[in-house]
């Protein structure tokens, strides 16, 4: 076999087996760890009101009601969260319920001299039928001294799972 | 080589890689067949929703379901009333479903009452998470399921929702 043609039919051969992997549909393997389904940022935008972030895959979605947020030391005030209006999802088992997808925003006012950790809790799920247990991810903050900037921090999923009783609204 | 050689050996390639890539899928769709830990699955004891705790390991000789699960998972939701009824039915010829609810006791007991559960319901928080990624739930997601035969051997997982037929398709030759 003449050795171009060799080299044409193994190229071949590798490209109809990447079009056999192609047509093998999306499926619960093909899920993503929950910090990329759910990439958590947040900044403080101006002093006392913090901006939270998430990016939420496509695919996936977040419920509104299994937000939950904290500041280390206990001692920092947070305000109420202010969210956006999110989906309102018929559920067969729980009614309405509002969840989000894309990008979602939430404002938080915080009272806090020095810098502090939030550490955001949230829970969602896929598209294809799997729920993540509740995720914990957290931002450390720092309120800009002189030149007013704002210090960003990038959310970290530390711990996946805090105490699922912390997260688990009551019904 | 001639054009007609080379276009039939394209396509017995091309066969051959769907067939390795649906092989490939079903194969991870029924779960790495030994992966995860199984041992420390049937080695643990979980609370029941009295509080009492039991072992795993006492339905041991019965192809298992070890179902983990919550009430704030609507997919986890679905399948269960299929469970219900598979665990009617075959119960008999020696089909155990055990639900283990990552999940607070009082959802968990309301909800076994309201969808009528015939089989035993364990509880857990961070050992049932844990048991669930040595079972081979990397991701932490819900409902996930493990599948095993009379003998304790790991013969399926799925992650995600299981029906009825899916199910039947994967305990059929244990039973």
């Amino acid at each position: 076999m003449n050795r171009r043609i060799t080299a044409r039919f193994f190229a071949e051969m590798l490209l109809a087996a990447c079009a056999a992997c192609a047509l093998s549909p999306a499926a619960a393997d093909d899920l993503l760890a929950p910090e990329q389904a759910f990439r958590f940022s947040a900044r403080l935008i101006e002093p006392g009101l913090v901006e939270l972030r998430y990016r939420i895959a496509d695919g996936y979605y977040m419920y509104r009601d299994k937000f939950r947020f904290t500041a280390i030391p206990r001692s920092v005030g947070l305000g109420e969260a202010r969210f956006p209006p999110g989906k309102i999802k018929d559920d067969e088992f729980f009614g309405r319920v509002e969840t989000y997808r894309g990008e979602l925003v939430i404002r938080l006012a915080v009272k806090s001299a020095g810098g502090f950790t939030l550490k955001a809790v949230s829970q969602g799920c896929a598209d294809v039928g799997v729920c993540y247990l509740p995720l914990t991810q957290t931002a450390r903050l720092v309120p800009a001294r002189s030149s007013g900037e704002a210090v960003r921090s990038e959310g970290n999923a530390s711990n996946l799972i805090l105490r699922l009783r912390d997260a688990a609204p009551s019904r | 080589m001639k054009r007609a050689a080379r276009i039939a050996l394209l396509v017995l390639a091309v066969v051959s890689a769907l067939a390795a890539g649906f092989w490939l899928h079903t194969w991870n769709r029924g779960g790495a067949p030994f992966s995860g830990n199984v041992a420390r699955l049937m080695a643990a004891s979980l609370p029941d929703m009295e509080g009492k705790s039991q072992a795993l390991a006492q339905w041991r000789g019965k192809v298992m379901v070890v179902n983990f699960w919550a009430t704030w998972c609507p997919p986890c939701l679905k399948e269960i009333p299929e469970f219900v009824r598979m665990q009617e039915k075959l119960g008999d010829q020696g089909l155990q479903f055990v639900g283990i609810a990552v999940d607070n006791p009082a959802k968990v007991r309301e909800f076994a009452v309201k969808y009528r559960m015939n089989y035993p319901v364990l509880i857990g928080e961070m050992d049932a998470i844990e048991l669930a990624r040595v079972a081979g739930n990397e991701l932490g997601g819900l409902p996930f399921t493990v599948i095993l035969d009379r003998e304790g051997r790991l013969i399926g997982t799925e992650l995600g929702g299981l029906n009825e037929q899916k199910l039947t398709g994967i305990i059929q030759p244990a039973m």
